[in-house]
């Protein structure tokens, strides 16, 4: 029997195969369709310090095989979802990750104390989302990650991953994130774009930049989890445009330890699912052990 | 448990009923509350979304929509013969409630498609209103249902009231209003209820992602808060999202 478990730092999961934060709510619209113990693990909708309402309507744009969101973070904030939405989390019989958003360093950390008492595994901490108004989001930051990490290290000794932008200083975050003691990065959130109605010639988006997503992204992101393998120590958790278990074993093979699920999860709300068991599968047909003997095969020369 | 299904259901029935507007029929045994829906897709990869349709018909055997072709994924599922296979998962949503009492169901062109299900469910006493840009179709299904059945046809048509469908339509003396349609139309039964002090609920669209609830991509405002079309809706009170509408 091969095993489909990975290690993340210190947390085993049964699975490489999560569902991405802010694509799977809360875990209870997925549970009418399937068990959701069958994942490795879900990574709960991002949580600010205070309830936020989100970005105005139109959120959604369609794109060639891809998907453009300007949801803007909407979330009951830390408190409810603690009380309210973990307990139920709790009952889906997989590893939670909480996933947190702050405006300042400080945020981070009031938010993983919050966290901190809590019953999650993990701290997904979302340095990354394009899609707060107001902000100017450029993209990864090496100064402002590193922040980012050391206040939410303070503040807990939960594992803490880092979910990083495709864009800006990537390398540079990567490696301050794993300095100020990340346990793992998630390698990517969605790429900044755009699109226009061309019935109004106005951006379609009241913010004019979106978050792009889905299988076009696929091979951009494989790109960077395949560039921080060899210069990361903490494992990478990949994450853009994965719909297949196909999807899976390309990015394991670039060197992810697991990969996150986003968008097919609305391609499919049995994504997920099936690709746990086309893993396996995979793994039962090439006879293979485990992960470990193909993680990152692609840089073998 | 889980309780929801992703099937595959062979067409049965694809038929175009009126310009540009087709029937689809899939095989299979579904259930439905009258307003809810299901997101479909006939295709693989591209485009990526399923599309979200509202429920026109169910028997034990067939489970119907009906669509207009707007863009690539209705003008797919215009392409389909029969036994050809649909994806599909549902039902979803909240669906309308019926009040005890005469009401009315008021539909603008496509926003008839939740109409017959729902007439068929909530039964007499029950009238219907249907609004057309030019020739009416599909009215006579609704014949046998309710109690009057009022058309408009905004341009004009052989054999049918020009005008529109809110010129045939008074909210005085039915217990409440269901309807479905384009914004404007909403808006102004939405008035015409208010000043009738008679209740309103309104099937809205917004663009989905998941359509169970887990994207926040369809959010709208309610006077509560932002609430998912898909899953809090799409059917609401329309004095919930049209609180800031009126003077
Ligand atoms: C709850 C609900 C029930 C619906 N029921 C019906 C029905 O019974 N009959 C019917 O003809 N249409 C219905 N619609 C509208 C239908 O889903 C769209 O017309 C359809 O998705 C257009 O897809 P397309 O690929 O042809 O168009 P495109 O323009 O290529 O679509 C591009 C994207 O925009 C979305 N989109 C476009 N128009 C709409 C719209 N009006 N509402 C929501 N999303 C849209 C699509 O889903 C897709 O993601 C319903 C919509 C909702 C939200
Ligand atoms: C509708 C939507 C909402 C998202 N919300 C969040 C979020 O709250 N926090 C976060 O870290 N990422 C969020 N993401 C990014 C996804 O978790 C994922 O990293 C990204 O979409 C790329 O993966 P995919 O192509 O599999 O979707 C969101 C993505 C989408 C499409
Ligand atoms: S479409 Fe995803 S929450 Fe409504």
């Amino acid at each position: 029997m091969p095993s489909l478990e990975v290690q993340i730092g210190s947390l085993r999961l049964k699975n490489p195969v999560m569902a991405a934060a802010g694509t799977f709510g809360f875990g209870q619209e997925y549970r009418e369709f399937f068990d959701i113990s069958a994942l490795g693990a879900i990574c709960a909708k991002t949580v600010t310090l205070r309830a936020r309402t989100g970005n105005p309507p139109p959120r959604l744009w369609e794109t060639p095989c891809g998907l453009l969101n300007s949801i803007g973070l909407e979330n009951p904030g830390i408190e409810t979802f603690l009380k309210e939405e973990l307990p139920k989390m709790r009952k889906l019989g997989t590893v939670i990750v909480a996933s947190i958003w702050g405006e300042e360093p400080g945020d981070y950390g009031a938010l993983a104390a919050a966290v901190d008492k809590a019953d999650v595994e993990a701290i997904e901490l979302n340095v990354s989302c394009p899609n707060v108004p107001g902000k100017g989001f450029v993209g990864a930051q090496a100064g402002f990650t590193a922040d980012v990490v050391r206040s939410a290290r303070a503040a807990t000794t939960k594992p803490l991953w880092v979910k990083l932008a495709p864009e800006g200083e990537v390398l540079a975050a990567a490696l301050a994130a794993q300095e100020a003691g990340a346990q793992a990065l998630c390698i990517a959130n969605t790429f900044r774009a755009m699109a226009i109605d061309i019935s109004t010639g106005r951006p379609v988006f009241a913010n004019v930049l979106a978050g792009l997503s889905g299988p076009a992204i696929k091979p951009l992101a494989l790109r960077w989890v395949y560039e921080l393998f060899p210069r990361v120590e903490v494992p990478l958790i990949a994450s853009g445009g994965i719909t297949t278990w196909q999807d899976a074993v390309e990015f394991i093979m670039a060197g992810a330890r697991a990969v996150q699920v986003g968008t097919g999860n609305f391609v499919d709300p049995l994504c997920t699912l099936t690709m746990v068991e086309g893993l396996k599968k995979f793994l039962e047909e090439r006879n293979l052990e485990c992960w470990e003997v193909i993680r990152g095969c692609a840089h073998r020369r | 448990m889980p309780e929801l299904k992703v099937v595959r259901a062979p067409v049965a029935e694809n038929r175009e009923v009126a310009p540009g507007v087709f029937l689809l029929r899939l095989e299979g045994r579904f259930v439905a509350e009258p307003g809810q829906f299901f997101m479909l897709r006939a295709w693989e990869r591209d485009p990526l979304l399923a599309r979200p349709m509202s429920v026109f018909d169910l028997s034990p055997q067939a489970l119907a929509f009906l669509y207009a072709v707007r863009g690539r994924g209705t003008a797919l599922l215009a392409n389909l013969r029969l036994g050809d296979q649909v994806k599909l998962w549902g039902p979803l949503g909240q669906g309308w409630k019926r009040v005890p009492g005469r009401i009315a169901l008021v539909g603008g062109g496509m926003g008839l498609a939740p109409l017959l299900w729902t007439a068929k469910q909530f039964g007499s006493p029950l009238d219907v209103y249907l609004g057309f840009r030019h020739r009416p179709w599909m009215v006579e299904v609704f014949r046998s249902l309710a109690d009057h059945v009022h058309v408009r046809s905004e341009v004009g048509a052989p054999g049918c009231t020009q005008g529109l469908v809110t010129e045939a339509f008074s909210p005085r003396g039915y217990a409440a209003c269901y309807a479905c349609g384009p914004k404007p139309l909403l808006l102004e039964l939405h008035r015409m209820c208010q000043e009738a002090e008679v209740p309103l609920y309104v099937s809205l669209e917004e663009r989905m992602a998941c359509g169970v609830g887990a994207c926040l991509g369809c959010t709208v405002w309610t006077r509560s808060g932002p609430k998912r079309v898909c899953s809090d809706g799409p059917v609401f009170p329309a004095a919930e999202v049209f609180f800031d509408a009126l003077p």
